[in-house]
Parts: C-alpha cells; sequence; structure tokens
C-alpha cells in the first residue's frame, strides 16, 4: 500500500524538503522551487539524475553546478540523510508516503494538466489510484452557513451516487461537507491539504475511507506542516488539475482563496470547465465569475442528469483549450509555483509528453510547435552553430534541442557537418 | 575520502598501546572500505577480533577530512567501556545516550549541537524514544556520514535474538540514502542471516567475514537434572577450577539464586543481571581484574564484554540456540591456550526456554482486546488506560503495542502520551512471522538438546549449525570435569533452596484511577501501607515450590513441614516490633485452607490467631485477571471487615498462600490498619509473578 520510495525522491526531498522531525533542524537554507529548477535543469544536461547526487561523484556534479548553487550548501543539505530516514518512518509509521515527479506512480493528471509546475514531492495517503480517476471538483469558502453545507453535502452525496469521485481542499466550511457528502454516501473522496496532513491521516473519522480505498488525501507540504495562507492558494490548481469539472459554490468577490482559485483557472489554466452556483444568494463574487466565463450550475437532481452536464460541459472546453493551448515548452513558467520548471528526470520534450494521457491534444501540439521551431531554425541556421549555440538561441536546454534538430534532420531540412559537431540549414 | 594508511596504523597503535600493533587480517581493508565510501559493509568476525577498532578509526578518519560524525547504535552499550576507552586514547570524542544515564543527557545534547562529538553510541531502543527522535536526532540527523549497526544480527528475523527494536532500524535502512555511509558488524550470522542482511542493507553489501572456530576451547556438556544436584556440581567444580570465569544462568532469579548458595558455600562471586543496575561496572571491573572468582550472570552480561583471559564459561542451564550459546561461550580462552565452556543441562530449562519462545510475540487475543480497545477511543489510549480496558498484563501490553508499533505498515502509532490506530490495518504477514520464528526457535531448541547430548565433536557441530566452513579440531589438551556431584553436597543444597525467602515489597500507590468502591486513590498513607513482607518460595520451585503447589491443588491442606519452614522464615526475618497475632486473607472458593494454615502457624510462633476479615463480594480468581490494574478492580468492594469483630490493636502478621500483583495483600492491610490494627507483616507462601 505504501509506495517504496525512490533514490529520486530522496535527493528531492533532501534538497527540497523541510523534513519536520520534531524540533526543526539546525538552519540549512532549503533550494527554493526557482532555484531547484534551475539545478535540475543544469543536472539534465549534464546528462545526471538526482540520484547521482547520492553517489560517489556528488562532488564533480556540485561543482558542475556552481553558478546556480553554491556546492557546499547542496552538500549540507544532502548530509541530511539519516534525517531523511527518520522522517520517512515517522510518515509511513503513520500510513503516509512520499512519491516524487520522478516515479512512474505519480499521478498522471498532474503531470500532464500541470506540466514543470506539478509539484516535485507529493505527499499522501490512501490509495494513489483515486487521483488517477477525475471527478467533481467542489470549492468554497471556510465560514459558510447551515443551510449551505447542508447543500453542499447534497453536492458530495449526488457526486456519490453518479460513481463520481469528489475532489476537493479539506479545508473546514465548503471543502470539508462536500467530503463528508460523498463519504457518507459511500463514494470516492481526494481530499487535496494544504497543511496538517500527519494529523488528517491519523483522523478517526477519516480511517474507514482510506481502509477501503474510497479516501485519498495528498499534499505537496510536509505532513507536519501548519496552515499557510500562500499553500492553500498553490493547492487550488492541483484541485482543479485532478478533477473533470469543478464546482465553486460560493466565492468572495476580488477576494480569498477560492475567487483567486477559479479565476487562475477561467483566465489561464483552463484544467476543466467551472460552474458555479447561481439564484438569489449566490452573491457577488459567483455572479463576477459567471461574466468571466464560468457556467451556472445547472442544480442536477439525479445522477443521469450530473454526468450529462459534466459530459457537455468537457467537450466544449477541450476543444476550446487547444486552440489557446500554445506554446507548450517555451511558455514562461507560472510566478510561485513550488515545482521545478523542468521535471529532472521525466522529459518535458513534446514527445514525452504526447504520451500522457490528454496525447492527442499534446501530439497536435507538438506538431505545431516544431513547425515553428522549424521555421525559427530555417533562419537561425543559415550560418552552422553547434548545440550549444542553438541551445542558447532558442534559450532551452540542450537535450530539447538535440531532439527538436534530430527530427529536422531526418525531416530533411536541416544538416549535420563534423569536426566539430553542427547543423545548418539545407537550402531549399 | 582518501584513505590514509599510515595514520590508520598511528590511531591503531594508539588505541591498543602497543607501538609494534598491526591490523589483524581483513581489519584495514574494511577501514579503507568505509572511509573510501565503497558501500555497504558487513563485518563478520568473533568476538575480540577487534571490530570496534574498524568503526572508531574509520570515524576518527573521515571526522580528520571534516565529514559529519558517525551514529553507532548497539543494544549493549553499558558494556562498550572497554572499547569508548580504546576510542578515548585515539581522539575519538564518544557520547553514549541511552536510559542508563538519563543525567548526561543534556551534557550530550548540547555538545551534538556544537559538533564537538564524532560518535554517539545508542541503544536501538532510543531510536523509539520521543524525545530522542523529536529533540536530538533533528539535529544530529543533518550531519552524519557514517551509521554503524552493531551485532546486525539482530536485524535478521532469522537472528537468534531478534530484537524489536532491530525492526526500527531496519526500516530506518531502508529509508537511508545511499550516501549515508553504513556499517554493520556481528560475530555471528548464518547463511539465513546473511541473505536476511541483504535484503535489509542492499544487495550489493560487501561482507567481510573471518573464521568461526575457537581452537582453545574445551567444550563438554553434562546432564544434571535437580537444580540442586547443579549447585552442589558447582560448589564442588569451582574449588578445583583454574582462573577466572563466567557461570551463565536463563533467568534473573537463578543468577540471584546460584550466586547467594556460592557465597555461602565460600566462594566469591557476585550476581550480574538486567537489575544490577549502577553496579555493573563495578562487577565487570572485578571479573576483569580477578578480584571475584566468577559473576553470575543472565545474558545482560554479554556482547562487548571483552576479558581475554577469561577460564570458563558455564551455563547453569542450557541456552536456547546454538548460536546463541556460541556467542557467550565464546568470551572464554581468547588469549588463553585454553579454557573450559560447559553446559549443564537441567530439567527447568525446557519450561524456561518453552516460556521465551512462548512469550515472544503476543497471542491473537491480546492483540484483539488492545486494539478493540484503541478502536473504542478515537483520541487514543495511554497505557494505564489500556490496562483498565484490557484483560491484558501491563508487560504484554507493552509488549503488544511495541511489536504492533514496528510493523510495517504499523496498525497503531504513539501521539504524545496516547497510542492510536492508523489507517492500517495488521498485515496477515505479522502472524505469519511470529509463527516461522517460532518454529524456528523450537528447532533452535531441539538442536541444543543434540548439542547436550554430545559425547565429542562439540566445536564441529556449533561450527556446523552456524553455517561456518566443515573441519575437524584438536580440543585443548585439558581434563574432562566431573559429570555427578556428592551426595552430601546435594543435600545441603536441597536445605539452602528450602530456607531461601523472598522479599515482598509491599505497594505505596492506588491504581490508576484509585479504587472507586472502597473510595481510595492516589498514594497509600503511610499508616496505611504494608510493612515489608516475605515469601517462603517460588511457585513450583525445588526448595518448597512443589509442596504448596501439591497443598493447594492435591491435598487440599498445607502439611506441617510447612508450617515449621514459615516458622523459621519468621524467627530469622525477626520483624520490630514483633507481630502480637496472626491474621489469614479470606477465600470463598477454599474457605479453610489458609486460616487453618495460619492459625497452626501462630501456634507455632505461640501468638494468638483471629479471622477478622471476609470475603464481601463473590469475585473470580486473582490469578484469572491478566494485569495489576484488573486485579486491583476486581478486589476493589470485595473484601470487608466481619461484623461485629475488634480488632487487636498490636503489629499483625497477615497470612496469604499465593500473591502475584499484591493487591490482595495491599488491600487486606489497609483495612487492617485503617480499623485500627499495629503494623501489617504479610508474609506468603509462594510467588507466582514472573521476574
Amino acid at each position: 500500500m505504501i509506495p517504496p520510495l525512490t533514490p529520486n525522491s530522496q535527493a528531492i526531498l533532501l534538497l527540497t524538503g523541510p523534513l519536520i522531525a520534531g524540533r526543526n533542524a539546525a538552519a540549512v537554507e532549503l533550494l527554493t522551487p526557482g532555484e531547484y529548477n534551475r539545478f535540475a535543469k543544469v543536472l539534465k544536461e549534464l546528462q545526471r539524475q538526482p540520484s547521482d547526487l547520492l553517489g560517489q561523484d556528488v562532488s564533480g556534479i556540485l561543482e558542475d553546478c556552481r553558478k546556480i548553487v553554491e556546492p557546499t550548501r547542496v552538500k549540507q543539505l544532502l548530509d541530511r540523510g539519516l534525517l531523511l530516514s527518520q522522517a520517512v518512518d515517522n510518515w509511513h509509521a503513520r500510513s503516509i508516503w512520499v512519491i516524487s515527479r520522478a516515479d512512474p506512480s505519480y499521478p498522471k493528471r498532474l503531470k500532464s494538466r500541470l506540466k514543470e509546475e506539478s509539484p516535485a514531492i507529493l505527499y499522501g495517503c490512501g490509495d494513489l489510484e483515486l487521483l488517477e480517476r477525475g471527478g467533481l471538483a467542489v470549492v468554497g469558502s471556510r465560514h459558510v452557513d447551515d443551510s449551505l453545507l447542508e447543500y453542499t453535502e447534497g453536492i458530495g452525496r449526488l457526486a456519490a451516487n453518479a460513481g463520481m469521485t469528489l475532489v476537493s481542499g479539506g479545508a473546514r466550511g465548503i471543502d470539508q461537507a462536500s467530503m463528508r457528502g460523498a463519504s457518507l454516501a459511500g463514494g470516492s473522496v481526494v481530499g487535496v491539504l494544504s497543511d496538517s496532513l500527519q494529523r488528517a491521516a491519523l483522523a478517526r473519522d477519516n480511517r474507514e475511507g482510506l481502509l477501503d480505498g474510497r479516501l485519498a488525501m495528498i499534499s505537496p507540504y510536509d505532513p507536519a506542516a501548519g496552515f499557510n495562507v500562500g499553500h492553500a492558494m498553490q493547492r487550488n490548481k492541483l484541485i482543479y488539475a485532478l478533477a473533470d469539472a469543478a464546482l465553486v459554490v460560493t466565492s468572495d468577490f476580488k477576494k480569498g482563496g477560492t475567487w483567486t482559485g477559479a479565476v487562475e483557472q477561467l483566465d489561464k489554466l483552463k484544467f476543466c470547465p467551472i460552474f458555479v452556483r447561481t439564484g438569489s444568494e449566490a452573491g457577488k463574487g459567483n455572479e463576477a465569475l459567471i461574466r468571466r466565463g464560468a457556467s451556472p450550475w445547472p442544480e442536477p437532481k439525479s445522477s443521469a442528469m450530473l454526468k450529462a452536464a459534466i459530459e457537455n460541459s468537457a467537450s466544449s472546453l477541450v476543444r476550446e483549450a487547444w486552440q489557446e493551448d500554445l506554446p507548450l515548452v517555451m511558455e514562461a513558467p507560472l510566478k510561485n509555483s513550488y515545482a521545478p520548471e523542468q521535471a529532472p528526470v521525466e522529459a518535458t520534450s513534446a514527445s514525452t509528453i504526447a504520451n500522457d494521457e490528454n496525447g492527442e491534444r499534446s501530439d497536435e501540439s507538438a506538431k505545431l510547435l516544431l513547425a515553428t521551431v522549424r521555421s525559427l531554425l530555417m533562419t537561425g541556421l543559415a550560418k552552422p552553430a553547434t548545440v550549444d549555440e542553438v541551445a542558447a538561441m532558442l534559450e532551452v536546454s540542450k537535450p530539447q534541442v538535440k531532439v527538436w534538430l534530430g527530427k529536422l534532420v531526418e525531416s530533411g531540412d536541416i544538416e549535420k557537418l563534423g569536426r566539430p559537431l553542427r547543423y545548418r540549414a539545407k537550402r531549399q | 575520502m582518501p584513505y590514509n594508511p599510515t595514520r590508520a596504523l598511528e590511531l591503531l597503535r594508539i588505541g591498543t598501546q602497543n607501538q609494534t600493533a598491526f591490523f589483524r587480517e581483513g581489519q584495514e581493508d574494511a577501514i579503507r572500505h568505509v572511509v573510501e565510501g565503497k558501500g555497504r559493509l558487513l563485518v563478520v568476525q568473533k568476538t575480540g577480533w577487534g571490530k570496534s577498532f574498524v568503526y572508531f578509526i574509520a570515524t576518527k578518519l573521515l571526522r580528520e577530512q571534516g565529514g559529519g560524525p558517525a551514529l553507532l547504535v548497539s543494544p549493549l552499550l553499558a558494556l562498550m567501556r572497554n572499547q569508548i576507552a580504546a576510542a578515548q586514547r585515539m581522539g575519538v570524542r564518544a557520547v553514549t545516550i541511552n536510559s542508563e544515564n538519563r543525567d548526561d543527557w543534556q551534557d550530550a545534547e548540547s555538545m551534538l549541537s556544537q559538533d564537538v562529538v564524532d560518535i554517539l553510541l545508542i541503544s536501538p531502543e532510543r531510536l523509539a524514544n520521543e524525545h530522542f527522535r523529536a529533540q536530538v536526532l533533528p539535529q544530529m540527523g543533518a550531519r552524519i556520514s557514517l551509521v554503524v549497526i552493531d551485532e546486525a544480527h539482530c536485524i535478521s528475523d532469522w537472528g537468534h535474538d531478534f530484537r524489536p527494536h532491530y525492526r526500527l532500524i531496519e526500516r530506518i535502512v531502508r529509508t537511508l540514502p545511499q550516501n549515508v555511509k553504513l556499517l554493520g558488524t556481528t560475530a555471528t550470522a548464518n547463511r539465513r542471516v546473511l541473505d536476511d542482511l541483504k535484503a535489509v542493507l542492499g544487495s550489493d553489501l560487501t561482507i567481510s567475514r573471518g573464521e568461526l572456530a575457537r581452537p582453545s576451547l574445551f567444550l563438554q556438556t553434562i546432564r544434571l537434572p535437580g537444580q540442586a544436584e547443579r549447585l552442589a556440581w558447582l560448589a564442588e567444580t569451582l574449588t578445583t577450577l583454574p582462573g577466572n570465569g563466567i557461570i551463565y544462568t536463563l533467568t534473573v532469579r537463578d543468577a540471584a539464586q546460584v550466586a547467594g548458595w556460592l557465597k555461602s558455600r565460600g566462594h566469591n562471586v557476585e550476581a550480574y543481571t538486567g537489575d544490577t543496575g549502577e553496579r555493573r561496572v563495578e562487577l565487570e571491573n572485578s571479573l576483569l581484574g580477578n578480584s571475584v572468582k566468577a559473576l553470575v550472570a543472565t545474558t545482560a552480561l554479554g556482547m562487548g564484554f571483552d576479558k581475554p583471559d577469561l577460564a570458563f564459561v558455564i551455563h547453569f542451564q542450557t541456552p536456547g540456540s546454538a548460536v546463541a550459546y556460541y556467542q557467550q561461550v565464546g568470551r572464554a580462552g581468547r588469549a588463553l591456550s585454553s579454557a573450559y565452556g560447559v553446559v549443564l543441562s537441567g530439567i527447568e530449562e525446557t519450561r524456561i526456554n518453552d516460556y521465551f519462545i512462548e512469550s515472544a510475540f503476543p497471542s491473537r487475543k491480546e492483540v484483539e482486546e488492545v486494539l478493540r480497545a484503541l478502536h473504542s477511543e478515537p483520541s487514543g489510549l495511554s497505557v494505564p488506560q489500556l490496562m483498565a480496558r484490557a484483560n491484558v498484563s501491563y508487560g504484554r501490553i507493552n509488549k503488544t503495542l511495541q511489536l504492533l508499533s514496528l510493523e510495517t505498515p504499523s496498525p497503531i502509532v504513539k501521539q504524545d502520551t496516547k497510542w492510536v490506530l492508523t489507517a492500517a490495518n495488521l498485515a496477515e504477514t505479522f502472524w505469519e512471522r511470529a509463527e516461522r520464528l517460532t518454529a524456528l526457535r523450537r528447532e533452535e531448541q531441539k538442536q541444543m538438546q543434540a548439542y547436550v547430548a554430545l559425547e565429542a565433536g562439540h566445536m564441529e557441530f556449533l561450527v556446523k549449525a552456524l553455517d561456518g566452513e566443515p573441519g575437524a579440531y584438536q580440543p585443548p589438551d585439558l581434563p574432562p570435569l566431573p559429570t555427578t556431584a556428592r551426595p552430601a553436597s546435594v543435600r545441603e543444597a536441597v536445605a539452602f533452596l528450602r530456607r531461601t525467602s523472598l522479599p515482598l515489597e509491599p505497594r505505596k500507590q492506588w491504581p490508576t484511577g484509585g479504587l472507586p468502591q472502597f473510595a481510595v486513590k492516589g498514594y497509600i498513607a503511610e499508616e496505611h501501607r504494608a510493612e515489608p513482607g516475605r515469601v517462603l518460595c517460588i511457585w513450583g520451585d525445588a526448595g518448597w515450590g512443589e509442596t504448596v503447589r501439591l497443598g493447594k491443588y492435591t491435598q487440599g491442606y498445607f502439611p506441617d513441614e510447612l508450617v515449621s519452614a514459615c516458622a523459621t522464615l519468621v524467627q530469622g526475618w525477626n520483624p520490630k516490633p514483633a507481630p502480637a497475632w496472626v491474621t489469614a486473607v479470606p477465600s470463598t472458593r477454599h474457605p479453610r485452607l489458609v486460616p487453618d494454615f495460619a492459625r497452626r502457624l501462630a501456634a507455632a510462633l505461640q501468638i494468638p490467631f483471629q479471622q477478622v476479615l471476609e470475603k464481601s463480594d463473590d469475585r473470580p480468581e486473582q490469578k484469572t485477571m491478566a494485569n495489576g490494574i484488573k486485579q486491583a478492580l476486581n478486589i476493589d468492594g470485595a473484601l470487608a471487615v466481619a461484623p461485629g469483630t475488634t480488632i487487636p490493636p498490636g503489629p499483625v502478621l497477615l497470612v496469604d498462600d499465593m500473591v502475584d500483583s499484591r493487591w490482595t495483600l495491599t488491600v487486606a492491610a489497609w483495612m487492617l490498619r485503617s480499623h485500627g490494627s499495629g503494623l501489617v507483616y504479610p508474609l506468603a507462601l509462594a510467588s507466582t509473578a514472573h521476574t
């Protein structure tokens, strides 16, 4: 039930994880998400994996990464091996597992939707497989009255009866009401927590669901970490990414986590269609979200109606999305992410993403992207250039450049020159 | 890190205080392996080979090059003083944190935080300790560069003395990143143990293995069924045996008794057990310095004790396995050309070894009761709370909690002071392992009986049992020891056993939660407590134990020889002020048995007998209650002063037949004293308490 801890996960945890085991360890500064991004990128260029940092030639690797992070600092982080095993033992004793993006068991929805934004480390409890099932996300405020809680429990029940997984954030108010409704009706529930996973894993109310494989809880933050507004905001993306559709029960107007998360989806990320509860009591925030493009919640009364509503909205969204979705790799990363912009081990090249679950869409994107690269290089490589120079020209990693150059050589657009190895656009 | 051979040899010579010392075969390779970080290493070498030099020198070399400190996990740190002294000579700053040096913890912790410690030595139990995990490890765990697991065979399920907390080490090692260096050491590992260790420490584990046979040992086995015969044999043999040695017993009680007997025969011996506490160092030093002839010890005197000129190791009872025996007897004759290793085999050893085997794991019923109790309380239960809810003894509750919490995934976990259920059920593999290990222990027990039956070829047998290289060994030229004891000595030993009584300490506190029907809780006021008392014998032992058992369950009458034995005991004990009258603990099941005995004892002591207490409620027998709190609650409200009785004011001798948790005697004493009696001296015929 607990997936094993892989060497890559060990290394990523050592570099970025606070490894909270009682009193916090002496102050060695963890790599920030941004630093780790850059570090991972260099590692990849060196054709190394994070796990190589645990091997004998670590000093050489750290020297090569000196321009990103001071080697002594990385060394100090890597020296926390015993602390790591202690922390992991604490988690395992509480049935909490930890995986990294480098693991095959990492949730595919997160990887394909969040891409380089997906959290490098994921802590969790319960059956990982639940995270692959999509479902209905329900979000809303922490402070709501009893009638709205009752309404939200009803939504949870409806999802359970329709056999849909319910995804929410585990916070007080709307989150917990929706999860409770689904759980009591025997449905599957995924909780994406922003704090205190360790406590939730031992809460008696969660025990049955965890044991029966109907509840999974995940968090990108250390299981012992307490509440933090920034974490709560960041976590919203994961909720949307795991769902097929989302319902905003209630949102403040232009403030609060629910608002920010929903607007980010509507304006930018578009992971799934978003419904908003309407009606006289729905409030200013909900109305504003509908004006920004969310759909009014059709208040389905049966499982069939719920499924139909979600299927309709999903098909319209996919069409919409893949027109706006480009480019994939060259887009600047979003701010404040917890995730490296480039996954360390799993290739982020277009060809790999094409294997993910939205295969068709990505494959199209990859073609469009390659076409763009081709037109750039047909002029850019009028004079021969090395892989390094092309990488610098396009501001992407060398392995990525090699993938593209390989394809363009194969299609006969570009030719290879020897000693030193250079590439040149063929005259048409 | 680079290995510096000159510096390594220099350290060895400082450590051994021998300017011409050289490394033994394999020692230097092992140090080099660790320092150069060539992967995980297991060193299998017999005790005395110098495994500690490997890790101390490696630690020193790593530290001199700026590496982090080392962590050493060993089951018996108290016995590592010799090695630590050698380490200090080499300039290795070693600090120990264990349950016995609580006063030094704060100093140790501050030294750790200042990075002035080169190696921290802890017991495996420390790793499970909340304070240690929360306060000490996070700090130092951030720098440890080398983890040393001493007695690594304990990790293996197949190891002869599998220790529960080594499962914790196993869990930690499994998640330990490869960049932390890891060294395991053991003296004994057969093939199954090695396979297990490879599974835990990694298949790329390098193994450095030495020779098993100990040519200086003269091994002998002698069957002497009765305890008295063996006591007599020991008393006779010690007079002629040259040199100094160890006599091993299976239980703490036996160690005390054997030592008591030998002292009464004029031998200079001391008992050394887990209960010895602070005198351990002093006793070890007296053996090292040959100022005692022998220590009579349990396995508490074991791993790590190094006396090169130890001349004999005698077992008073057959140990449970060949591997355990090899380890213990292997302490003899390390630097002598010849030494004795003798196993005496007695009738009670099977019962004791059976008890060890059967109590190694909790029963399904115990596990069910504990889990059910925890399930009924979502916020968790402390151990005393569990004792009030589950009919399982204190020791068994702790054992159950410990083993369950060391499972992966663990069905329970300790949050602060309370145990709570986790989101994992107990896997069936737990029971499979328990069954497999129990079967293995039985096999080992059988193997040792085969060893006892040997006429010759003892060393060959042991080497084969340990999967060593087979070969023929020529034992040293020593005369065999006699195989019987003189009848006169045996009679004296019987008399000794019969006049040995045990102390009975009074309880000073009511159970957690008090006794609601009697409306008492907290401390028992001094004027309501019993005085220190006495127990005539141990249930079923070779002195009076058998007579008491027959009296209670076969004859329904305690014979006069027990009366005179108790009268002699009281006269020898001579409590002051002397008891002025005698009374008995009442029973509804055997209403006459104890009062009748007490009346005859009173007559023998020439003081009056008066029955003043009665059972006011019929309850199940105390022996069906599994723990002290349950027994206390079982007596709550069930005892009363008989109506219309006046309690005499003088000191009283309070008599009962059996004593286990002491709650009945505690309540009876409280009742007598609060109704006006003088001091209460409890006296019981037999103790059924497990020690």
